[in-house]
């Protein structure tokens, strides 16, 4: 599989470090922490998540791909990424 | 059902194996059961008998997808040992130990469990010390366990690298009940069994949904084959947890990713039993047909496509020419991917679901086959007495949100670390 | 007929690296060094100074020619601007040139050096063996400067070793 990152280019996906979902979002208070901590929507089809480019620009990138095709749609840097 | 026994054999040798009968029925739907088991692997299969078998409970199909054996039982490393470290596991992994020492005359069937024995190495003297520790839980539990040292390995496995400069061979821990089964026989053993005792198997039937009452309860499921009702509805589908779960409105502590395995041409007998490398992340056994079967990391990204990449193939490889370069020269026949549901502990879970009526068998990350029979037996329990069973109560639903979490690993909720 | 290559290390040149601060574009840093300065993986220079793009907001600054003072040079240019670190100690940077030198790559990185898309002034910042490398192309001969850390770089030359002799040069 090979990532488009937005400022290296094509790369293998070797070269990143994979977090996962980048759906779930920090609660303000401690309920919803459970949920946000272990729960998952697992889903089958597009799914944004974070990579890190650590072989390459070092950034934090947001991927979107299909996980069954692995076919990537989008991919951008995080910090540029509306939440 | 055909019972096999020396002379039907023997009979069925001279009139050259022309006259077999299928040995499990192929069943169409009821409209309804006391149980349904979605999922037609090794673990449904397994429940499915335990629950006719212990529990006495006949009115009970198996769905499945596609063909029974045909996911993960049929897509693994076959290897089955009970050396866990915590509390939670270990019992649970020598019940299934014990299970498997049995199988073969509890079913009448040849799953060739083969106690060929595992070999932990260890390469530092804090790895020691964690298998030292990790071998005295096992010999609590009655599971057995050898600490060898340098010595004591090589005469095992002469041919390992001993004097790597960055990974030296110190030692191993060594798991003698351990081995492999044929996971395919596994499988169409507990299929003849559960339908000789009058399950129901249910091939090429897709679940869709599920049929809830006025007070949200499971009462059945929807499927490619119709509706079928059942007080109770059990799911055994590694690698597919979440997406049933989804329809029942769950969200599940689960991420999907592959793990891939890989086997060589056959060759003579090189491999004494079953060999981990512990500072990479490398296991290999040999087949009775002579392959060498190994493994290693999983991918490390969400995935529900049943095929690996090429990194990891390279990073196994690697790992396996850094402890046994002897095995560059063999030529890899097959590599295969299987579809795993890695949990946020790493451990699994069998219990009931805050959906009435709905009990998960799930979460059993890249370990699923060497708990077939414990998994079974103990899901079997839960569905039949609504209580878990002693050595699975620690694999509860709700642990996460109450802090008793398994992490045999110590990687905490990053799922592709486990 | 082996193909050409020579591998030799730069012991003449300095490095440092150059991290954007907040808000602050290659543009003004650009003009704070009297030259354009671009923000992606390409290399930039003016005389002896050379900026190539390790990321955004953040270059590996090469020096020609040995140059006790270029980090100072640059942080007081820079001041407020970008932050600044000496690397002439940090990297080892090995010159590979001749024909031989973009097979050898090949072998290494999964990066398309074809001249049709990796040719003079084109840069990557990769991995070859596990080793993080920051590649750039000198000039089309071809030649090709790798720049790795300095407890890396006798890993990376082994590694180099070994690719070149399957490759019979």
């Amino acid at each position: 599989m090979r990532i488009p990152c937005p400022y290296c280019g094509e790369r293998d996906s070797q070269e990143f470090v994979y977090r996962g979902d980048a759906s779930p979002r920090r609660p303000e208070g401690e309920d919803g922490f459970y949920d946000y901590v272990y729960l998952r929507d697992n889903v089958i089809g597009e799914m944004a998540e974070h990579w890190y480019h650590a072989q390459g620009c070092r950034n934090w990138i947001t991927v979107l791909r299909h996980t069954r095709t692995h076919r990537i749609a989008a991919a951008t840097l995080s910090r540029e990424t509306p939440a | 059902m055909t019972r096999f026994s020396i002379f039907n054999l023997a009979t069925h040798a001279l009139k050259g194996h022309r006259d077999w009968r299928p040995t499990w029925r192929d069943s169409a739907p009821a409209e309804g059961y006391d149980i349904v088991i979605v999922g037609g692997g090794g673990h449904g299969l397994a429940t499915a008998y335990y629950l006719a078998k212990v529990h006495g409970i006949r009115r009970v199909a198996v769905v499945e997808r596609g063909w029974i054996g045909g996911g993960n039982a049929g897509r693994n490393t076959t290897i089955i040992r009970s050396n866990y470290g915590l509390p939670g596991n270990e019992p649970f992994y020598e019940f299934s130990m014990k299970l498997w020492e049995g199988l073969e005359q509890d079913l009448n069937y040849n799953v060739m469990v083969s106690q060929r024995g595992i070999l932990n190495l260890y390469h530092s003297d804090a790895q020691r010390d964690a298998f030292a520790r990790r071998g005295n839980a096992m010999l609590l539990h009655g599971a057995g366990a050898e600490l060898l040292d340098r010595d004591a390995v090589r005469k095992m496995a002469p041919f390992l690298n001993f004097d790597s400069a960055r990974f030296p061979i110190m030692g191993g821990l060594l798991h003698r009940r351990g081995g492999t089964a044929r996971h395919d026989a596994v499988v169409w053993g507990y299929a003849r069994g559960a339908s000789d005792f009058g399950v129901d198997i249910i091939q090429n039937c897709e679940v869709k949904g599920f049929l809830r009452d006025a007070s949200g309860a499971v009462t059945g499921v929807e499927t490619t084959r119709g509706a079928i009702r059942a007080n109770k509805v059990g799911l055994s589908v590694a690698g597919h947890s979440s997406a049933v779960a989804a329809m029942a409105g769950l969200r599940l502590p689960i991420e999907s990713h592959v793990l891939q395995a890989f086997v060589t041409e056959g060759l003579k007998p090189v491999i004494p039993g079953v060999i981990t490398f512990g500072a990479g992340h490398f296991y290999i056994s040999q087949s009775d047909k002579g392959g060498l079967v190994f493994g290693g990391d999983i991918d490390g990204y969400n995935t529900y496509a049943q095929r690996g990449n090429m990194p990891v193939v390279e990073d196994v490889c690697e790992g396996g020419m850094a402890i046994m370069p002897m095995i560059g020269r063999a030529r890899l026949l097959r590599s295969w991917g299987g579809v795993v549901d890695m949990s946020m502990d790493g451990s699994p879970i069998i219990d009931r679901t805050p959906v009435e009526g709905l009990y998960l068998n799930g979460g059993w990350c890249y370990g699923g086959f060497k708990a077939t029979p414990a998994a079974g037996r103990c899901f079997a329990h839960l569905l039949a007495t609504g209580a878990p069973h002693d050595t699975a109560a620690a694999y509860r639903f709700d642990r996460f949100e109450r802090g008793h979490l398994i992490d045999e690993k110590g990687a905490g909720a990053q799922p592709n670390l486990h | 007929m082996p193909e050409h290559l020579t591998i030799q290390e730069r012991d003449d040149i300095a490095l440092a690296s150059v991290m954007a601060r907040k808000s602050m574009s290659a543009a003004k840093i650009g003009t704070a060094l009297g030259m354009s300065l671009l923000d992606r993986p390409a290399a930039c220079g003016s005389g002896a100074v050379t900026f190539i793009g390790t990321g955004p907001g953040t270059w590996l600054a090469f020096h020609d020619g040995t140059a006790p003072d270029f980090a100072a040079d640059l942080t007081h240019r820079l001041a407020g601007l970008a932050s600044v670190s000496d690397q002439s100690s940090g990297y080892v940077v090995l010159r590979l040139a001749g024909e031989g030198a973009r097979k050898l790559l090949q072998r290494g990185a999964a990066i398309d050096f074809h001249s049709a898309s990796f040719s003079s002034g084109s840069v990557a910042t990769t991995v070859i063996a596990h080793i993080g490398v920051v590649i750039r192309q000198v000039d089309d001969g071809p030649t090709y400067d790798l720049a790795t850390f300095r407890s890396f770089a006798g890993s990376l030359r082994e590694w180099i070793d070994h690719a070149a002799a399957a490759l019979a040069f």
